[in-house]
């Protein structure tokens, strides 16, 4: 019963007499008058009462009554029993239903509509009752709604109380400057400290899906944190090459990435800790050298998430641990807007003449939520490295899609060279001051030159991946178009261009000169936040402009921006659908970013939010941040707020429509104990050495069985080791290749090198380096079905892969029901005695299919925080549980657009695929067990790793 | 208009040692009314007693029980209940027999008829008792009664019905 109808039936109960009698634990059940009564009664103990005959509760001889009555107390008590059991029973009575309304009171046939309404239709000696019940409701009434209206609502749209009420909100969790419009059209989610969009309330996931692979998808990225290393290079590299390993692909030092030409990405791990302790990934961008200079300036783009973490470790490796505040002051005093917001809001409630005495509100630019004494400046003494924390300071957008080039190339223009008439006079902005040097000019003219060879090229993914260009544009709220038109290649355009060059470009990138920007420079920055013309001052000149709707010209010299286009790369893993989703991302200076974004949206881009961000990269299949990271910090909190978020819909259904995952053989829906795979892995290795050890000595290979003691030894050494997500490059193109099924028509071999035969030497050697590890696999679903979430992946057994061989409709395997063994319990628990005869019946036809291994003893642990069909902690072997061997999960599972076809990603245990692999055929290599959580079925995938 | 209909019978157990009646529940009276019921009337009246039979109220004190069967068959159910001879709980047999004072169609009835007997009953002790203390006590009591079903008639009053609760 839930807890509403529990207190409406209590209500309903109050009055009602309950039985009055003695548990054997009390002397007295219930409460009330009669108890009391009662009580008085057992205190006297067992007076001799004479049993002479029948004793009754009432007289109708006074006879037989009178033969009790010797004894004066007794009916005393008696009279005092009855006395309180006919008060009980009028209060019963006369108080007929649990509403409190007097009514209620009244017989059927005296009551009349709306009564409740009217008092004048109560009668008379009921009216003041009523009325006092009305009054008190009403009262009750108003104050609520006193709470919730305290000015009206056209005080409070007032632009500038719903500024200030905006900037409270943002206090907490950080807006994005396109907050609001993301607002009207998005989900929003509280999440890392930001305010974010979701996805979209309009239904559009298949548009979206054909932005991200024909046109354009858009995206604000600007929650991700931007960390500025400022330093020498040396000292620079030699710090950060502790936190990274060659492993894993380029580093920060890599050739292209230094000269500033390309962005880079990179997985960043605790100093000198990797494999283990992974931070996360990062993308980073040098600033191309100026001359003469050995100072290097460094940004490294982070999830928020990781961003604490990796600002710490930033710091040990620099020994950066002097924070500087006085250089961070002016700017946070050109933006004085928090602290007075904050005075401002906490006399908001006194309602005050405010609002005369105190200066306008300002939009509220960067963090809020931030302090303005906390420290975002940090410098080493002994290096002069310096670092910066970036976060808030600009606006990233990303554009996904082949078209993306296009939608920018229509949105920016290059900035017109600032008047040759009055270049001597000095100005306060920086465009003026820039055109002054020849220098810059010609940059500025070779960066336009780059910047028009992109519209020629066909698909953004033709582009070398991570290419840079600096850009300076112009205001692009001034070529607003004036309807919504979809940004299109045209084919003029790019015959117009030089082919030559433009081949140049696709082969070599943008010339590295070009890749230096103006937005590098604080100063330049912090001038175009501050100088950008308002939306209502662009409206004012575009009033007196002669014609209306033509260009204004010539353009305001403050509407020149310097921004950074960097080239996303697209899907680089794998041979089908290479470069799918490359893109570019627009790098802003800070409060520019809606004068930018509604320009873009006019374009006809799909905007997408979080939610798009994952399916972009599940289609990519790579790992997405931090839900795939189950190694780092961020990704294990992730995890354990998914499964918080996962049980809690669980547990929102009713018992009876919930799945019972027990039955279903699944131990873990809502969340993937790696560490307990991995760990039962080992063991299973081991198990597997002592008995090829057993055959060996006979066979007198000697080799083996000092390689299986060593591993032994090295798993006895290392007790608690965490999980790790296997990243070295050479291990993963090794294993990649052994999964690939060798014999496969469709395969082609030329492209790979020869990977070394899958033996036994071979995989302990690789097993001892990486027996702990998890690695990441794509598992694409050639029959039917769609993985969903926690998706098993099992090992298939000889059997099952017959099965294959007899066609390509066959389906896989089934799993046998499971016993539910908590269910006896939980019933017990409810004190219905009666037996689970009728389920037990059912399941008795299935229990023969069940092996021995497979009933586990229920724990011991206590039903308080059980859930009625999920397995309770801690769990049992999380390998050997269903009929199948498990391997590993899926974290992300889709019916894949772009493959067509149900396409999984998740991790597998590297000892447990590799221990599959060995004993599977050639021709069925890499043939994998799929299983949904609420399904029983298995479904054929076949495993790919992606390198 | 359309409802579960049901008789609910007001019985008074009376039993030789009325110091017994405090070991008294009602899930013992329910199990005592089943078997009996069940063999005067076979299967068939365990099934019908099975149906919506409960015993709704019980006093230790006083020995009064309601009991609730449906409408449909509580004359076959009622017809059992003078077989009930003892009830057993908490391991002892209590020698009793039920009394059927009252049948009604609702509670509300039963609890009005109980009001009224009980108050008849104690203006009956009255003129019985022996010592002075007794009839003073019994006399209390019905005054106790009294004084509520004088109230009764200035009905809602909220300080009439503080009164109550303090009693």
């Amino acid at each position: 019963m839930s807890s509403s109808k529990a207190k409406m039936r209590e209500k309903k109960m109050k009055n009602q007499p309950s039985s009055v009698q003695y548990s054997p634990s009390t002397t007295q059940n219930g409460g009330g008058a009669v108890v009391s009564g009662g009580g008085q009664l057992m205190e006297r103990p067992k007076t001799p009462h004479q049993s002479a005959g029948w004793s009754r509760g009432h007289q109708r001889d006074g006879g037989s009554y009178a033969k009790e009555m010797p004894k004066c107390i007794t009916a005393g008590a008696f009279a005092r029993a009855r006395a309180a059991e006919v008060s009980s029973m009028l209060k019963a009575v006369r108080k007929t239903t649990g509403s409190c309304h007097v009514f209620g009171a009244l017989p059927k046939h005296m009551r009349r509509r709306a009564m409740s309404h009217n008092t004048k239709r109560l009668p008379r000696r009921l009216r003041d009752v009523a009325e006092r019940m009305r009054e008190k409701s009403l009262q009750a009434g108003s104050k609520k709604k006193e709470q919730a209206k305290n000015k009206s609502r056209k005080a409070r749209r007032r632009h500038g109380n719903l500024l200030l009420e905006f900037n409270r909100r943002q206090r907490k969790n950080v807006w994005l400057e396109t907050h609001i419009w993301h607002a009207k059209r998005f989900f929003m989610v509280k999440k890392w400290g930001y305010c974010l969009a979701d996805k979209p309330t309009s239904k559009c996931y298949r548009p979206c899906y054909r932005a991200l692979s024909s046109h354009c998808l858009l995206q604000d990225l600007s929650y991700y944190c931007c960390i500025e290393l400022q330093g020498e290079e040396n000292n620079l590299l030699a710090s950060l090459s502790q936190l990274t390993s060659k492993e894993t692909g380029p580093t920060f030092a890599a050739a292209l990435s230094l000269s500033g030409q390309k962005q880079g990405s990179v997985v960043m791990y605790r100093a000198g800790c990797y494999p283990l302790q992974p931070l996360g990934p990062v993308t980073f961008l040098w600033r191309p050298q100026s001359q003469g200079s050995t100072l290097r300036q460094l940004w490294i783009w982070a999830h928020p998430t990781m961003k604490k973490d990796l600002l710490t470790e930033l710091q040990t490796v620099c020994q950066c641990d002097e924070a500087v505040a006085p250089p961070i002051v002016p700017i946070e005093q050109k933006l004085p807007v928090t602290p007075e917001d904050k005075q401002i809001a906490g006399t908001k409630r006194k309602q005050t003449v405010k609002d005369i005495s105190g200066p306008p509100a300002k939009k509220l630019l960067g963090d809020g939520t931030r302090s303005p004494t906390t420290p975002v400046s940090w410098k080493s003494n002994c290096t002069g490295t310096i670092i910066n924390d970036l976060t808030m300071e600009m606006v990233r957008f990303r554009l996904i899609g082949p078209q993306s080039h296009t939608v920018l190339a229509e949105t920016l223009e290059v900035a017109t060279k600032y008047g040759e008439s009055d270049k001597l006079k000095p100005s306060s902005l920086w465009w003026p001051e820039h055109c002054k040097e020849e220098s810059k000019m010609v940059l500025h003219q070779e960066q336009a030159d780059a910047y028009h060879l992109l519209k020629g090229i066909l698909s953004a993914g033709e582009l070398p991946p991570g290419t840079v260009l600096g850009l300076t544009v112009e205001d692009p709220r001034l070529t607003l178009p004036t309807k919504k038109l979809k940004a299109l290649p045209s084919v003029q355009k790019a015959q117009e261009v030089d082919e030559e060059k433009s081949r140049e470009l696709m082969l070599k990138g943008v010339p590295k000169h070009c890749c230096q920007s103006s937005l590098w420079d604080r100063s330049v920055r912090d001038n175009v936040t501050e100088n950008r013309i308002s939306e209502k001052e662009l409206n004012h000149l575009r009033g007196e402009l002669l014609v209306p709707g033509s260009r204004l010209s010539p353009a305001p010299p403050q509407s020149s921006v310097p921004v950074l286009l960097v080239h996303q790369p697209g899907k680089q893993l794998g041979h089908e659908m290479s470069s799918w989703g490359a893109g570019w991302d627009l790098l802003l200076p800070k409060g520019w970013g809606m004068a930018f974004w509604i320009p873009l949206v006019y374009r006809g881009v799909r905007t997408g939010g979080l939610n798009m961000s994952l399916k972009h990269s599940q289609n990519k299949g790579v790992p997405h941040f931090p839900h795939d990271y189950p190694d780092c910090t961020s990704g294990a909190l992730f995890q354990d707020e998914q499964e918080a978020e996962l049980l809690e819909k669980f547990r929102r259904r009713p018992p009876a429509k919930r799945t019972n995952y027990i039955k279903h053989g699944c131990l873990a829906p809502f969340r993937c104990p790696w560490q307990q795979l991995a760990e039962e892995w080992e063991l299973i290795l081991i198990e597997e050495g002592k008995k090829k050890d057993s055959q060996t000595t006979r066979g007198a290979d000697e080799v083996i069985k000092e390689e299986t003691t060593s591993l032994r030894d090295m798993t006895a050494a290392k007790p608690v080791s965490c999980v790790s997500v296997l990243r070295c490059r050479k291990s993963l193109r090794l294993l990649s290749g052994w999964c690939r099924p060798t014999t496969s028509k469709g395969q082609r071999l030329c492209r790979v090198e020869k990977v070394p035969q899958l033996d036994h030497p071979a995989m302990t050697s690789f097993l001892t380096a990486h027996g702990m590890s998890l690695v990441w696999v794509r598992l694409l679903m050639p029959s039917k079905g769609k993985p969903e979430l926690h998706a098993i992946v099992c090992a298939p057994t000889a059997e099952d892969l017959q099965l294959l061989d007899k066609g390509p409709g066959s389906s896989g395997p089934q799993e046998p029901l499971h016993r539910d063994h908590f269910k006896s319990r939980r019933k017990g628990s409810t004190k219905t005695a009666t037996s689970s005869l009728p389920s037990e019946k059912s399941e008795g036809q299935m229990s023969h299919l069940l092996t021995a291994s497979e009933e586990p003893k229920p724990s011991s642990k206590a039903s308080s925080g059980f859930t009625a069909g999920l397995w309770p902690d801690p769990l049992p072997s999380v390998t050997s549980h269903c009929s199948r061997v498990t391997l590993g999960w899926v974290t992300q599972g889709d019916f894949s657009l772009s493959v067509g076809c149900g396409e999984a990603l998740g991790f597998v245990s590297v000892t447990g695929l590799l221990q599959t692999l060995s004993n599977q055929e050639m021709k069925h290599r890499g043939i994998l067990l799929l299983r949904n959580p609420t399904s029983l079925h298995y479904r054929f995938v076949k495993v790919t790793i992606e390198v | 208009m359309v409802r579960v209909k049901s008789r609910y019978l007001l019985c008074e157990i009376n039993v030789p040692d009325r110091s017994r009646l405090f070991l008294l529940d009602d899930r013992a009276v329910a199990a005592a009314v089943k078997a009996a019921v069940a063999r005067m009337h076979g299967d068939y009246g365990a099934a019908l007693c099975s149906i919506r039979f409960s015993v709704k109220y019980l006093n230790a004190h006083t020995g009064i029980v309601f009991l609730r069967f449906p409408k449909k068959c509580y004359r076959l159910l009622w017809s059992a209940l003078p077989f009930i001879t003892c009830i057993e709980t908490r391991g002892q047999k209590i020698e009793c027999f039920l009394n059927c004072l009252h049948v009604g169609g609702t509670i509300r009835t039963c609890q009005k008829f109980l009001v009224k007997y009980n108050t008849q009953q104690l203006h009956r002790m009255l003129p019985k008792c022996k010592s002075e203390e007794e009839r003073s006590q019994v006399r209390e009591a019905i005054l106790k009664c009294c004084l509520t079903r004088g109230n009764k008639q200035e009905f809602g009053e909220e300080s009439d019905s503080e009164d109550d609760e303090e009693q």
